[in-house]
């Protein structure tokens, strides 16, 4: 299978005060299109980092990372703004859902940004709700839904704009494990699917669903399969 | 993102907070209240005043008078008592006619023959009595009866609203037209309709004793035609200018040549003692309008367009003459400083209100620090960001405008009622003279608009640098 995306030497630092945080050291990293890839490690281990870098919503001091065929070292704020919203669905620990509107109106979120017709926009909306199966609660409001409904709407929003990949970082993390479990077994059906899965997680059950193992630790990854 | 989205975005957000956005769209709400207003009242008051001009048909009119150099309009009058004057005869009138343009004059005498005026025992001192050409060029407004006419000669008055209140007839004019006035005149008045008879007999100079005689005043009555308003031309009383010319015809028993020849000859052929002799005296009459010219001339030009031409070309025949368009510059140069002060006072108000947007905005921003993270990883851009917030605070200024220039249009109404009647009370026919135009409207609403736009560009800016990793992780 074709890379989808290709890390090569990405260095990411941080300063915390006087101190130098090496987020990333000198990582190089290929998924393919169509993996499932957990990235496990400690807290501040860099994982999160990773994640976003490759979502677009951080970028690499050094080296070089392009992600179905975008080169996401040398892209300005808008065009970057575009590739999240084509081409990566997000889904948060903690559901980032907006708490004033309905499900419904929390899916066609980044079908606004992709300035899709109105009409268009909830038709899309009310089938990726029906696909995570909350077909009967597109009126809710996230304040009259459990976690498990909440992150199930959080990757319905994720799946509006049909990307190619979907980054999960924590995705079960504040679920319960049985509600934990329901989430990733539908994460694995779009994976299924053909969407490109990078879930970050430190829970080792969730890791073993997945194809590969990424492990970040002090900044460096090693790799094991799953 | 579509212009609907921005739209429905922001006011779901405004919503949102409710309290704390009533409270800002409040101060804006005062802020365009109060330019509403004062800008209301100016512009209000400038209307009134250009209409009262055109009615009056100020803007067609050259004033012309004796003394050369006058540059105001309302100076013109300015009497014959100046070395350098001219004097405004019937010759010049007759000039003036022929001036382009001009297409009629008005010859204006304004004098001080009248002491009082006495209605049912009631008596009223005089300023000043004007009198002109009743040729339609100097328009009166009236409130009850009619104006003086070309076919009144003697014997009629009209008087402005101020005099008819003295008199009580407040609210009722009607009823003091056709009434009987008593005219006193100064003293010393020679004029049509004072009994002047030739000195007593006495010996050596009889000058003294005549003006004993004359120094009553006279007593004239006129029958008021008609109540003119406060605003008209004349502040005063007028009479028909014939009556005014008879006024101006000083009589005088002198003793002429022939009078002292017949008094000698008298005894000539008497033998004896010759029985004393009456003394000869002829009536003279003297034209002091006539020796004096008119007090002012008002030409009328066919377009007040062409005022300001008539006037230079007026001023070649040695008179002085002025159009009314400087003066009413002048006027209105008032009227546009008071609207700048009054609408500086609301635009301070503005621009608390203002702070009270940037504030909003800003502690919205931060309430929404996270949901702004949310919006940028699912696509937004940061100039869609940028806008967003802008549109928010553009959308509070939009809605303050709004209501304020709705409270304002209420209180305009409200104001309309108490200047109504002041106006009615002075016999002023006029109502509803505090506009609200149309551009008026808009402009408040379109300023308040760009003040919330402008308060709102900082805080968007803000929100817009947001690092969306940063924003995410934000409790």
């Amino acid at each position: 299978m074709a890379a989808i995306i290709e890390l090569k030497n990405v260095t990411r630092t941080y300063k915390l005060g006087d101190e130098v945080l090496n987020a990333l050291n000198n990582v190089s990293f290929i998924v393919n299109e169509g993996d499932f890839v957990a990235i496990t490690g400690p807290s501040g281990s860099g994982k999160s980092t990773l994640a976003n870098i490759i979502g677009g919503l951080d970028r690499a001091d050094s080296g070089s990372v392009v992600v179905d065929n975008t080169d996401l070292g040398h892209t300005r704020d808008a065009k970057l703004s575009t590739y999240r919203n084509q081409h990566i669905g997000f889904v948060f620990q903690s559901f980032n859902l907006q708490g004033n509107n309905t499900a419904l109106e929390n899916v066609m979120l980044p079908l606004v940004f992709a300035r899709m017709k109105n009409k268009d926009r909830k038709a899309r909306a009310k089938e990726c709700l029906e696909a995570v199966g909350l077909g009967d609660r597109l009126k809710h409001k996230p304040t009259q839904l459990s976690g498990g409904q909440r992150q199930r709407v959080a990757i319905a929003r994720a799946l509006a704009v049909k990307p190619k990949i979907i980054i999960a970082d924590e995705p079960t993390g504040n679920l319960d494990s049985s509600k934990g479990e329901e989430i990733m077994k539908l994460l694995k059906e779009l994976n299924k699917q053909g969407i490109t899965l990078l879930v970050i997680t430190h829970d080792l059950n969730v890791a073993r669903m997945a194809g590969r193992v990424a492990e970040i630790h002090d900044g460096k990854i090693t790799e094991r399969r799953g | 993102m579509k212009f609907s989205d921005y739209l429905r975005i922001a006011f779901r957000n405004i919503r949102r907070q409710k309290l704390r956005s009533i409270l800002t769209i409040f101060a804006v709400v005062i802020g365009a209240t109060s330019v509403t207003i004062m800008l209301a009242l100016v512009t209000g008051a400038k209307g009134f005043f250009l209409g009262q001009v055109e009615a009056n048909g100020t803007l067609q009119q050259v004033a012309i008078s004796p003394k050369a150099d006058i540059t105001d309009f309302n100076d013109a009058n300015h009497g014959n008592n100046c070395d350098t004057c001219v004097k405004l005869t019937d010759e010049i009138v007759a000039k003036v006619k022929a001036v382009p343009h001009v297409i009629g004059v008005a010859r204006f005498v304004n004098d001080g023959t009248l002491d009082a005026i006495t209605y049912g025992g009631k008596k009223l001192t005089l300023e000043q009595t004007a009198s002109y050409d009743a040729n339609g060029i100097i328009v009166n407004n009236m409130l009850a009866g009619r104006d003086i006419n070309a076919s009144d000669t003697t014997g009629v008055i009209t008087i402005t609203s101020d005099y008819a209140d003295k008199f009580g007839f407040k609210n009722k004019y009607d009823q003091l037209v056709g009434k009987e006035v008593q005219l006193q005149t100064r003293s010393f008045y020679t004029g049509i309709g004072a009994d002047v008879q030739p000195p007593p007999q006495c010996d050596g100079p009889c000058d003294a004793a005549q003006q004993q005689q004359n120094q009553k005043p006279t007593i004239l009555t006129a029958k008021i035609v008609g109540i003119a308003d406060t605003s008209s031309n004349s502040k005063t009383v007028r009479i028909p200018l014939e009556w005014m010319h008879g006024m101006q015809q000083f009589q005088q028993y002198q003793q002429t040549q022939a009078d002292r020849d017949a008094q000698q000859n008298a005894c000539k052929n008497v033998r004896g003692n010759c029985p004393p002799v009456q003394p000869h005296y002829t009536l003279i009459v003297q034209d002091m309008l006539a020796k004096n010219g008119y007090g002012s001339l008002i030409a009328k030009v066919d377009n007040s367009k062409n005022a300001a031409a008539a006037a230079t070309e007026i001023k070649k025949l040695g008179v002085g003459a002025a159009d009314a368009e400087a003066s009413i510059k002048q006027q209105l140069t008032i009227f546009n400083i008071l609207g700048l002060v009054l609408g500086g006072i609301g635009g301070i108000a503005l621009a608390v209100a203002a702070i009270g947007v940037v504030n909003t905005m800003v502690m919205a921003i931060l309430e929404r620090t996270r949901e702004i993270g949310v919006m940028r990883a699912v696509g937004a851009k940061r100039s869609t960001v940028r806008a967003l917030f802008t549109f928010e605070a553009s959308l509070l200024g939009f809605c303050g405008g709004v209501v304020g220039v709705a409270v304002g249009f209420g209180l305009t109404r409200i104001a309309n009622v108490f200047v109504n009647k002041q106006l009615a009370g002075q016999g002023v026919r006029a109502h509803d003279i505090i506009g609200l135009p149309l551009w008026l409207i808009l402009a408040v609403i379109g300023i308040a608009t760009l003040i919330g736009m402008l308060a709102g560009l900082y805080p968007a800016a803000r929100a817009a640098r947001l690092d969306p990793v940063e924003a995410l992780r934000y409790e």
